[in-house]
């Protein structure tokens, strides 16, 4: 049965990238916003707008109940949860279940799968995908030493419950680790409510490497190439691109067959993204996580291959398996991504809410702009800070960096601080155009050339 | 006019919250608002939420800050529950708001006579409706002493955040 009407739990871009998707598919929409987003971008384009709290995120975005009462309350028969907030909460999923409500998204069973990190990597080694040397799960230093010794140093700490960067600490021998060892469990344990740890080989030079998939449910399971994210500040992505050009197209495709293989094995069902890890020495590649959710970056993805992901994720959602076959795709061009923030570079990555007084936004052929923002609109100081993605589309790579700095160049934001003139260093930073890059380039080579006073 | 939007009252709120002030007193043109951590404080209005104890808490609600119109969506004022809009009520009339969305109540079960009816005198500790958010009931108090004067949402209704639910004249 197709879907009638949805309703997104979500905001800024994501939320209006769903209406629009769902309109063009015919599919009535209700927002579901906070009250600092009753009078946004989406909440006008949408069919219907609710609120459902006030604007903090844990009496709105963040409350399973209510956004499931306000689906059934308007009538809705499906749930859009966008990125971020609740998406891959498999509670919501199961309570959507209950309810007989469509949860746009995996079953909760694969949620929870693929969610809990060793539990992922447990299906990822039965599928035969490559990994890290790691642990299971650790309680002690002492542990944590003995398992380091025998794979050899650096390692790093994870948690098991969640990702960004929370638990994560690097240690070059035994004395650090053990010291390390408490404080990031501790951190894992605020940030996820669960402080359990495991310990993996770390990876000196690496790229953040991920497949686009679409599971329709039924064991098929088809990609759209990769994206290379290695350019992070504080595993925060600022910029996305596919192809990753950089990897031999030999290592591609044994990407591409990893991370299909490895949803196959659950019948995933959604769109959702395998991330790893590229090790640049060695040319190999190892698991590092499912995210059972659209991305932010996935308009790189559809700009290369010519889908629209957030459609087929509805008319998979709503059983009318879209007629797409693995043969039938075919990456062309390439494709960047950046995404604007409100935030300021010069004042330690700030936030910047506030009005905005000024926008003139980019235009032109393979200039895509994906916000919710415009003129006289207001960043809310409540939520992620990302007021656009800026994306662009040329035959090849060096094509499209001239169209990213183009497009940089002409981007004027006023009323609130923004990264942009920061983007514009990268996309002329002659490491970026040549493409030689790993995960840490950002923070270690490039911001401390950043921070420098410019020469006169 | 200034133009004041919703999003800006929350975002001053929210400063407010996470700062170490007392009291703020704003006033921009026809606006005026005062925000006090001190309870009973001389606020313009209140919004009173409580929780039935044997049930899992929501969330406690802020005092809600009443200023001039209420703004979102305009409560429907025909039909069996509701009761007729009054034209013009006095600015020291006390809205009561909903403290998040849900589907409102004015009885504590089926067929049980309404909590309150129109000319009826509250204390600022009575219950005056529910607000049910799948399956969890959350009682909503009057928030002043006074009597009722209109009852905005027809029973059953869906109600959005912070919309007017009832108008209470204060003693």
């Amino acid at each position: 049965m197709a879907l009638r009407r949805i309703l997104i739990a979500n905001r800024g871009e994501i939320a209006l990238r769903i209406v629009r998707a769902a309109r063009s598919l015919g599919v009535e929409t209700v927002l579901a916003a906070s009250a600092a987003d009753r009078e946004s971008m989406a909440a006008r384009e949408a069919d219907r707008t609710v609120v459902l709290g006030p604007a903090a995120a844990r009496d709105s975005y963040l409350n399973p109940r209510l956004i499931v009462h306000a689906a059934k309350a308007t009538g809705c028969d499906g749930l859009h949860p966008g990125y971020g907030f609740l998406s891959e909460r498999s509670s919501l999923a199961a309570l959507c279940a209950e309810e007989g409500i469509v949860f746009v998204g995996p079953t909760a069973d694969s949620i929870r799968a693929v969610g809990d990190k060793l539990s992922a990597r447990r299906l990822a080694k039965a599928a035969g995908v490559p990994m890290t040397p790691g642990s299971e799960k650790l309680d002690t230093g002492a542990q944590a030493v003995a398992f380091a010794e025998s794979v050899g140093f650096p390692v790093v700490t994870k948690a098991s419950a969640g990702g960004g960067g929370r638990g994560m600490v690097v240690a070059p021998d035994a004395k650090t680790l053990v010291e390390a060892f408490e404080r990031a469990s501790t951190e894992a344990k605020e940030a996820f409510g669960d402080g359990t740890l495991y310990v993996e080989r770390y990876v000196e030079r690496a790229r953040h490497v991920e497949v686009q998939v679409l599971g329709l449910g039924d064991g098929r399971v088809v990609h759209f190439g990769e994206r290379d994210c290695s350019l992070q500040r504080r595993y925060q992505k600022m910029v996305e691109e596919a192809p990753a050009a950089a990897v031999p197209e030999a290592t591609r495709a044994r990407l591409h067959e990893a991370a299909v293989s490895l949803l196959s094995s659950i019948r995933y069902r959604n769109a959702g993204t395998v991330e790893f890890l590229y090790d640049i020495d060695r040319d190999d590649f190892y698991f590092m996580e499912v995210n059972a959710r659209i991305q932010v970056e996935h308009p790189v993805s559809e700009m290369i291959t010519g889908v629209d992901l957030i459609q087929l994720q509805l008319e998979v959602a709503g059983g009318e398996l879209p007629r797409i076959e693995q043969r039938d795709i075919h990456p062309r061009g390439h494709s960047i991504e950046a995404r604007i923030i409100a935030e300021n570079p010069e004042r330690g990555f700030a936030p910047s809410p506030g009005r905005i007084r000024l926008w003139r936004p980019p235009q032109g052929e393979g200039v895509r702009l994906d916000t919710a923002m415009e003129e006289g609109a207001l960043v809310p100081p409540f939520y992620d800070s990302m007021i656009a993605k800026l994306i662009v589309h040329a035959a090849d790579r060096l094509s499209a960096i001239a169209r990213l700095r183009a497009a940089l160049d002409a981007f004027t934001v006023e009323g609130v601080a923004t990264n942009i003139a920061l983007l514009r260093r990268i996309a002329a930073h002659p490491e970026f155009i040549a493409n030689r890059l790993d995960t840490r380039w950002l923070e270690s080579v490039f911001l401390p050339q950043y921070r420098e006073p410019k020469e006169a | 006019m200034t133009d004041i939007k919703s999003q800006d009252i929350e975002a001053l709120l929210e400063t407010f919250d996470g700062s170490t002030w007392q009291e703020l007193h704003l006033k921009i043109e026809g606006l005026e608002i005062f925000v006090s951590k001190t309870p009973g404080a001389r606020a313009p209005a209140s919004t009173g939420a409580h929780h039935q104890a044997e049930q899992m808490p929501l969330p406690l609600t802020r005092a809600t800050v009443a200023t001039a119109p209420p703004h979102g969506t305009q409560p429907s004022a025909s039909g069996s529950g509701a009761t007729p809009a009054i034209p013009e009520a006095p600015a020291h009339w006390v809205t009561v708001r909903a403290p998040n969305l849900g589907t409102f109540y004015r009885a504590p079960k089926p067929g049980a006579a309404p909590y309150v009816s129109v000319g009826q005198k509250v204390d600022a500790e009575m219950e005056v409706c529910l607000i049910e958010v799948m399956k969890l009931f959350t009682n909503v108090l009057a928030g002043v002493s006074g009597t009722v004067r209109q009852i905005f949402v027809e029973d059953t209704e869906l109600v959005e955040y912070d919309q007017p639910l009832l108008l209470i004249e204060p003693a």
